[in-house]
């Protein structure tokens, strides 16, 4: 079981922040606060890479969800990048994608900022 | 006899205690057979639940709200219990952030408290069919799943008050689903 990381990166008036690792009850207090941080910045424009992510557990899930709706009322959104196949496919399973956008490449997810 | 290698939840009935194994994670992808294996060994009257974490490499609040739900019913039946056994620093953290330890019994060490029958060998345990998350035979089915999890997650609320605020947005989205679904079977013929 790989350790969980996280590294944040600015682009502009997106934030990257990329996940590797297990993404678990354990770990996921790290994320939290990272996102919390972003929010205190008023920085509401956030992308999740998951490239690298290799379990998201339930209540982790939940709780992504709860950010993209906070950071929705603020204009913004997090949304999901690279998502690995078992793990979009648990997030399609249980229709999360209702309110979390997922998206293959960065472009993508790039371009549904700027639409937004 | 259990491959040295196999993952996924083992069990182990021995007279009126009932020995369960976490090999690998406890998720909400094997929390079911599990909550099923334990409706049925209560059923049997089984009240004595030993839950072995020697091996257990990190539970997600579903399979936790399962281990929950036990400890509730056993509770209201005002008889038997759970033991945690051999939790890991980590495993033992996430008990007491849900504060499952005030309704389980949580220990670190290998065996378990109290009379009644000693952990029995580990070439006694059978593993439980649809467990191992990697070699799932059907697909899991998005609405058992999804009552599931909201069950699961009910269950760490009423362990603790305190859990529902953590897990707010989930069971929001969960409910919701329920009840679109309902609606959905009220409006067919």
């Amino acid at each position: 079981m790989k350790d969980f990381r996280i590294e944040r990166e600015a682009r502009g008036a997106i934030q990257f922040v990329r996940l590797s690792g297990s993404l678990d009850m354990y770990s996921f207090p790290r994320l939290e606060t990272q996102l919390n941080a972003l929010f205190q910045q008023a920085q509401y424009r956030i992308i999740l890479d998951c490239a690298d992510l290799d379990y998201i557990g339930s209540a982790g899930l939940g709780a992504l969800i709860g950010f993209a709706k906070q950071a929705r009322e603020h204009q913004g959104d997090v949304k999901l990048l690279r998502v690995p196949e078992r793990i979009l496919k648990i997030i399609e399973l249980l229709g999360f994608t209702k309110v979390l956008q997922v998206f293959p490449d960065e472009a993508a997810a790039l371009a549904a900022f700027g639409s937004s | 006899m259990i491959e040295a290698n196999i993952k996924g939840i083992l069990v182990c009935p021995a007279q009126d205690s009932l020995f369960v194994r976490v090999v690998g994670r406890g998720t909400f992808q094997n929390s079911r057979p599990l909550r099923s294996y334990l409706q049925e060994a209560l059923n049997q009257g089984i009240v004595r639940f030993v839950i072995d974490l020697g091996a257990c490499q990190g539970m997600d609040s579903t399979f936790l709200g399962v281990l929950a739900g036990l400890g509730l019913r056993l509770r209201q039946m005002k008889g038997g219990g759970v033991q945690i056994v051999n939790a890991a620093p980590r495993n033992l953290d996430l008990l007491q952030t849900l504060g499952l330890d005030r309704l389980l019994e949580v220990s670190s060490t290998a065996a378990p408290a109290g009379p009644g029958q000693p952990m029995p060998p580990a070439n006694a345990f059978q593993l439980l069919s649809e467990s191992d998350v990697e070699a799932l035979t059907r697909p899991l089915d998005r609405d058992e799943t999804a009552d599931l999890m909201l069950e699961a997650h009910e269950n760490l609320q009423k362990a603790d008050g305190r859990n529902a605020q953590k897990f707010q947005d989930l069971t929001q989205m969960l409910r919701a689903g329920v009840q679109r679904r309902q609606e959905k079977a009220k409006g067919q013929p």
